[in-house]
């Protein structure tokens, strides 16, 4: 009414905007639970792994597969446009190159030294919310224009169900891409890094997955048997001994989906998994292991999953080993990258 | 020497405090032109000038006598007084047009000191001789040498910035090229920076490799065009130009000391860009503010600032409606120009981008890295958390990044690191409801509290009295005059009820008095933990006179006797004053509560406790009656008589309490000074009585005063002849 619109006369003005990280969508307090010393929260039940609709080009989910990608999370980028990506090319190939040659001028447009492509990849987004992927190729020139430019880093950008409501909070001028995979010398990635800071105004932080996470992973990949052979279920663990202990053990892959079915099978929901059935499965893992070498498992930490679909290590490198569950992977991954998200 | 030049620095600079430097300096080269013109009706140097302007093309230099004499005359003036802008510029003309030969034109250069500003046209001509070619290379340095040393006395630069493309094209001479970038680098303006300039320069580049002087036009062609070119300077080379001023630092100097003018050059022309000083580089700088740079789609339109160009309020509010935020928000935290015009302008996607570069940097250095306990990263990490403060202060709110972060970083927090800071943020958490303020404040904040020392308790309190502050403040400004609702954001889309705002309200308190409680327990009833306790009530007193919210929150009992028996008098005297308006703040609301129909009510259960503390004070202090059944501490009688304590009843009235005995003895000391056996009962006796009570009160005992006047009706201002023991009233 209009005592609010007096109010806006007459108060100064006030603490963000109507957002606060204590309501939603901050992500600080999405779900119900126990604090975590980061305030991360990770939802309780989530659906069970589904085999990717092949709708993207070919040729780009090929790109994402067999690489190993660094994580890293990146908050909102600022007035990012899909319309604009070959402009982004000629700007992000000047800037490496007077980077490179400290203090030499560069006219933006010029393609010297580097040459960089921005295509967008459609068809991983899964909610009208999600961002379309941007993946980046930078190539080097060669000193001979008769040899092939070789390419030298790529990365991408995502986002795979991402908390819709987190979102649509954001103004429109905002892009959430909160998942970045590089590929490629660490100088390049961080040029490119310090480039989508200048341009759109976003950071980027390393994204290291937590062992709930991976203990996800070890569940969704695992279910996915029956439909598509994941090959093994294998899982490092690093128990803290003098000297360090590292476990690796690998699961023949139809004893482990047995073990998962039987965990299933007394629940009632179908494509549903719960946080306890993973815990479950986990831990008849481990009893397994602790019957025959009387090592507790669970005073270590999980540091790497692998099986045939991809692995994901602890420090926040993964490999993709086939396109067909690749997007409960993203989505999983997607999650992790908001949660870091500072507001 | 040197004391003289401070001396005549120190005069400058105030002078120039007094006049503005623009239009009072002009007027003031006019009079002395003026001055010096009347003179010149009977004056040598004028008739010099007069000789000099009439120099034809073709002179005979070489054995010209007169030509000689008048140089050396117009020389010695210039160099001791300085020159008027009208012989600046006929000077100037003549030496470049080499009507007097190559060697005159290098000599006239070399003296041509202005004595106040110089005219640009002068300068738009010299730039004409110089495309006319003829001017040896030497002549055509030291030109450019002295206009980049009077740079700042150029009374006008738009016609000699209408010429930017000439004097851009002497870029391409090699020997020119240094000097002629630093005076472009002087003079660009946005519009100036062109695609085929860019190329140009580039070229330029390609040819003569890295220079600085080309680095820094180019990186200021950066700053005002980024889509056009691109470049990283290197940070030890971020040092800007040269001077080329050696040739007329000295004259010049001595001039304008001497004519007092107001115009001071800049003998640090060069200092253009400037490169923050460059600190050692840490392994993970994620609190490096980043700089202000151009936003990518930047406007190329003239009309359009940016915020790095503005340098005062007044420009600032000039061009409030063009002005162009920068490509990093992070830049602008601690720039109170830069926030003053974010308060303004209301704009969510920038203080959201603000919010996640500053949350990240939060984040990453605090909770996602490993702590390292170099003292340099400390230091650091203060300075930043410091500006953090400062620009909260500024916008008196608190960030929504730090608000997250603090709920985050209290969990892991050892309650030392950074301490103070920390807990000055937490000051500004803003209002929250009830129920999340227990969990993300009160149990980590608990549990650093009962583990942690005395002085941390007592910062603790101190943030807590200071959120609560902040929280009254904010609710007495934006309290909605409709219903008692409080807007938490200015277009009114959260709001809080009031019943919600009073509910947290009443968590804080209560959660303080429970930490008081316990803490004076554990600690002994510290004087330092009472102090800040005592400070948190003198807060609470006072929130419905002073800050308009209908609550009154009594101190809990574990608090009250703490105080009332303390050892100390300001304690007893700060819970006085406390009482005092306790007293005023219950009465004005039980006034409102009769006068209006919709009240709001004060809960019996209030009233009581304050009758009850009220009636154990008065006895105790005043009456003489501690620890008797209905008076508020009753201690069981046996006990009492078991502990031998002689008139137990009277030991903590003003004169037995331990916090006043010493004033009893001195007073005793007074009235009887010959008395060998002290006798304090002797102080209780009538007039005594009342003589004592105004000596205790003239020791500052205001809140003592207040108490005892409100509550007792005795007034000790004037002396009065009341009874020493009159009843306590205020029983409401």
């Amino acid at each position: 009414g209009h005592g609010s619109a007096r109010q806006v006369a007459l108060s100064p003005r006030s603490r963000s905007y109507g957002r606060s990280c204590v309501e939603p969508p901050s992500l600080f307090w999405q779900t119900p639970g126990r604090l975590t010393a980061l305030g991360q929260r990770t939802p309780t039940a989530r659906g069970a792994a589904k085999a990717y609709n092949i709708t993207v080009r070919m040729y780009t989910v090929a790109l994402l597969v067999q690489n190993e990608w660094k994580l890293s999370y990146v908050t909102p980028l600022y007035r990012f446009q899909y319309t604009k990506l070959k402009l982004y090319s000629r700007h992000l190939a000047a800037f490496i190159l007077a980077e490179k040659q400290q203090g030499v001028a560069v006219e933006v447009g010029m393609e010297a030294g580097f040459r960089v492509t921005f295509s967008a990849v459609f068809g991983l987004a899964e909610k009208e919310e999600d961002a379309e992927t941007v993946f980046i190729q930078i190539y080097s020139k060669p000193m001979f224009a008769a040899d092939t430019p070789k390419m030298v880093w790529r990365g991408w950008l995502t986002c795979v169900n991402g908390d819709p409501e987190y979102l649509r909070s954001l103004p429109p001028d905002f892009v959430s891409l909160p998942l970045f995979c590089s590929n490629g010398s660490e100088y390049l990635t961080a040029r490119v890094k310090s480039w989508f800071g200048r341009t759109f105004d976003c950071s980027f932080g390393s994204l290291c997955l937590s062992s709930a996470t991976l203990n996800w992973l070890a569940a969704l990949w695992t279910g996915c048997h029956p439909t598509c052979d994941i090959g093994y279920l294998k899982l490092y663990w690093s128990m803290p001994t003098q000297p360090t202990l590292d476990v690796e053990y690998t699961v023949n892959p139809h004893d482990a989906w047995e073990l998962w079915n039987s965990i299933c099978a007394q629940d009632g929901a179908e494509d549903m998994v719960s946080v306890e059935e993973v815990q479950r499965f986990m831990a008849g893992l481990e009893t397994h292991l602790f019957r025959h070498f009387k090592i507790y498992l669970s005073a270590g930490s999980l540091v790497k999953v692998s099986t045939a679909l991809g692995s994901a290590h602890q420090d926040g490198k993964i490999k993709i080993g086939s396109s067909d569950y690749i997007t409960t992977l993203l989505t999983l991954l997607t999650e992790c990258a908001l949660l870091k998200t500072p507001v | 020497m040197a004391g003289a030049s401070n001396l005549s620095g120190l005069a400058l600079e105030t002078s120039g405090e007094l006049q503005s430097p623009g239009s009072a300096s002009s007027n003031r080269s006019l009079r002395v032109a003026e001055n010096v013109r009347k003179k010149g009706e009977r004056n040598p140097f004028q008739f010099a000038l007069n000789y000099l302007s009439q120099v034809q093309e073709g002179t005979v230099v070489r054995g010209n006598d007169a030509l000689e004499r008048n140089l050396v005359l117009v020389e010695t003036i210039a160099l001791s007084q300085g020159l008027p802008p009208e012989a600046v510029s006929l000077l100037l003309d003549l030496a470049l047009s080499l009507r007097a030969g190559s060697v005159t034109c290098s000599r006239i250069l070399k003296f041509l000191i202005p004595a106040s500003v110089v005219p640009q046209e002068a300068i738009v001509r010299g730039m004409s001789w110089l495309c006319v070619g003829k001017m040896p290379l030497n002549a055509q340095v030291l030109f450019l040498r002295w206009v980049l040393t009077v740079f700042d006395l150029i009374d006008c630069k738009d016609h000699l910035r209408a010429v930017y493309g000439f004097i851009f094209s002497f870029l391409t001479e090699e020997n020119l090229c240094p000097f002629i970038c630093h005076l472009l680098y002087l003079l660009t303006m946005r519009e100036h920076v062109q695609p085929f300039r860019v190329r140009k320069l580039l070229e330029i580049q390609t040819r003569m490799g890295k220079q600085s002087f080309l680095m820094q036009l180019l990186a200021l062609y950066k700053v005002f065009r980024p889509e056009l070119v691109t470049l990283s300077v290197p940070s030890r080379l971020r040092t800007g130009f040269k001077n080329h001023n050696s040739t007329w630092k000295a004259a010049l100097s001595a001039v304008q000391r001497k004519n007092r003018t107001q115009m001071m050059a800049d003998h640090s022309l060069s200092l253009g860009v400037k490169g923050k000083p460059v600190s050692r580089k840490r392994k993970l700088d994620h609190l490096e503010v980043p700089p202000l740079s151009s936003s990518f789609y930047t406007n190329s339109k003239k009309t359009v600032f940016q915020l790095q160009e503005l340098r005062s309020f007044t420009e600032l509010l000039q061009n409030i409606h063009n002005i162009e935020l920068p490509a990093q928000m992070g830049s602008l935290l601690g720039c109170s120009l830069a926030l003053h015009y974010l308060d303004c302008v209301q704009d969510e996607s920038a203080f959201l981008r603000l919010n996640f570069w500053l949350g990240y940097s939060l984040q990453e250095e605090f909770l996602l890295c490993p702590v390292d306990g170099d003292s340099d990263s400390q230091t650091e990490a203060s300075r930043f958390l410091a500006t953090i403060l400062s620009s909260q202060q500024f916008l008196q709110e608190s960030f929504l990044s730090t608000e997250s972060f603090l709920y985050k970083f209290l969990s892991v927090w050892d309650g030392s690191l950074l301490r103070s800071q920390v807990l000055d943020l937490l000051s500004h958490v803003p209002l929250m409801p009830s129920h999340h303020i227990r969990m993300l404040l009160f149990e980590p904040l608990m549990q650093l509290y009962f583990t942690s020392s005395v002085f941390f308790k007592c910062s603790v309190l101190e943030c807590l009295n200071s959120m609560l502050l902040k929280w009254l403040t904010w609710h007495s400004i934006n309290a909605l005059e409709n219903g008692l609702d409080i807007s938490l954001n200015s277009n009114g889309t959260v709001t809080m009820t009031l019943s919600g705002f009073m509910d947290t309200v009443i968590e804080l308190v209560r959660f303080v008095g429970r930490l008081a409680a316990e803490g004076l327990r554990l600690e002994n009833c510290h004087v330092l933990l009472l102090s800040h306790t005592l400070a948190f009530y003198e807060t609470v007193c006072d929130m419905f006179v002073k800050y308009g919210l209908p609550l009154v929150i009594m101190p809990p009992a574990d608090v009250f006797y703490p105080a009332l028996l303390a050892t100390d008098s300001v304690s007893v005297d700060r819970l006085g004053y406390i009482m005092y308006r306790y007293r005023k703040n219950l009465t004005l609301a039980k006034k409102q509560g009769q006068q209006r129909e919709q009240t709001f009510h004060i809960s019996r259960v209030t009233y009581q406790e304050f009758n009850k503390h009220l009636v154990a004070m008065v006895s105790c202090l005043w009456n003489s009656k501690s620890f008797l059944s209905g008076t508020g501490i009753e201690v069981d009688e046996r006990q009492l008589i078991q502990s031998k304590v002689p008139d137990h009843w009277s030991s903590f009235d003003l004169v037995h309490h331990p916090a006043f005995f010493k004033y009893a003895l001195e007073f005793h000391q007074k009235c009887w000074p010959e008395r060998k056996r002290v006798d304090l009962a002797s102080i209780k006796v009538g007039k005594y009585w009342n003589w004592y009570v105004e000596f205790l009160f003239s020791q500052g005992f205001d809140g003592l005063n207040d108490f005892i006047k409100v509550n007792t009706g005795q007034s000790y201002s004037s002396s009065s002849s009341s009874q020493g023991d009159s009843q306590p009233t205020g029983q409401h």
